[in-house]
């Protein structure tokens, strides 16, 4: 490295550089806070911290590398180290994770279950879909999201969130399951028939029980 | 044709490997396709696994577009040059002179100049400087 490199770059054309090259996000990385905070007042200070730390350690990342992945590994961190240490809130049990292949009883769906399912997903209002995504565990919520709406390999998750490949695979069939069992009891409420497993409809019935 | 090496239960199992396109993750791989391709019923399953994957994916990408706030632009902009402004930098700047004369028996005068010049600067945020109180 020579003098010259080293003088390359003022604090203020950095500043430049990450205005430039990272605030884009902004709309992007509020939404995805949205879905890890559920409300908007956490998800705001959310996101500026997370630009705060991205900025502070901007000198960490490695231009050409990709800059979207590496602001949502901050934005993951920030949210797992200071606002979910707040709500105390119990995690997964490990052994539920990891016996996911066989504990799940898998069986074909009928014809007609299965054009029901469409057809339910298809007329939903918007406002259930967020709300069954917002019902699921935390740890598959973040995943589901990442690889569904993101569009982050599963490769890209696990540095993301910062867990094993095979963890990202179960968390992400698990948790699609739970949110497509979550809409399809919205969905017989508002009339459509749509299969649903016992143990799917005992629990939201459950739920119901515990809110009134 | 036998397909029964493997049960359907476990091709189902293992739909999220087919619909990520990850089968070659998994040891039973080839038993799992020579199934499929015997098996309508799992065959028609991973189709509907897959319009429903794309159905939901398209669904929440639909529903969760929320735009940040105005004003939250702002507050990071701000936040940002505040942070810069309080950022220090520590410039070390290194400059030397090596000059060498020699004259030779014939009284012949060779006249030299070496210069070495180095500079390294370091940032210091708020937060660093009251790390090390």
């Amino acid at each position: 490295m020579t003098s010259k490199d080293l003088v390359l770059e003022s604090s203020a054309d950095r500043t430049i550089r990450f205005e430039r090259d990272a605030l884009v996000f902004t709309d992007q990385l509020y939404a995805a806070a949205l879905r890890y905070t559920k409300n908007p007042e956490d998800a705001r200070d959310l996101v500026q911290d997370t630009y705060l730390k991205a900025f502070t350690s901007f000198h960490q990342f490695e231009e050409g590398t990709n800059l979207r992945a590496w602001l949502y590994r901050v934005l993951t961190t920030t949210f797992i180290n200071t606002y979910r240490k707040d709500q105390r809130r119990p995690q997964i049990a490990q052994a539920e994770l990891e016996d996911w292949q066989v504990a799940e009883a898998q069986s074909h769906t009928s014809d007609l279950g299965k054009s029901a399912e469409v057809e339910a997903l298809e007329n939903l209002p918007d406002s259930d879909i967020k709300k069954a995504l917002q019902e699921i565990p935390e740890e598959f919520r973040m995943v589901v999201y990442l690889a569904d709406v993101e569009g982050f390999s599963y490769k890209e998750i696990a540095e993301i969130v910062e867990i094993p490949a095979g963890t990202v695979m179960s968390r992400l069939s698990r948790g699609r399951k739970q949110l497509r069992e979550k809409l399809a009891v919205y969905a017989k409420e508002l009339g459509y028939s749509v299969e649903t497993s016992k143990k799917a409809v005992a629990k939201a019935a459950l739920e119901k029980g515990d809110q009134s | 044709m036998s397909y029964i090496e493997i049960q359907c239960g476990e091709v189902l199992s293992s739909v999220i490997f087919i619909i990520e396109g990850e089968l070659e993750q998994l040891p039973q791989r080839s038993a799992i396709e020579k199934h499929i391709s015997a098996c309508l019923p799992c065959t028609a399953e991973i189709a509907h696994e897959r319009a429903m994957h794309d159905l939901l994916q398209e669904t929440l990408r639909r529903t969760c577009n929320e735009q940040a706030p105005v004003d939250l632009h702002e507050a990071i902009h701000r936040q940002l040059r505040a942070q810069m402004a309080g950022t220090t930098e520590v410039v070390t700047q290194f400059s030397m002179t090596e000059i060498s004369i020699e004259i030779d028996e014939f009284g012949n005068i060779e006249h030299r100049e070496i210069q070495i010049e180095q500079t390294h600067i370091q940032h210091f945020s708020e937060e660093d400087r009251d790390e090390t109180r």
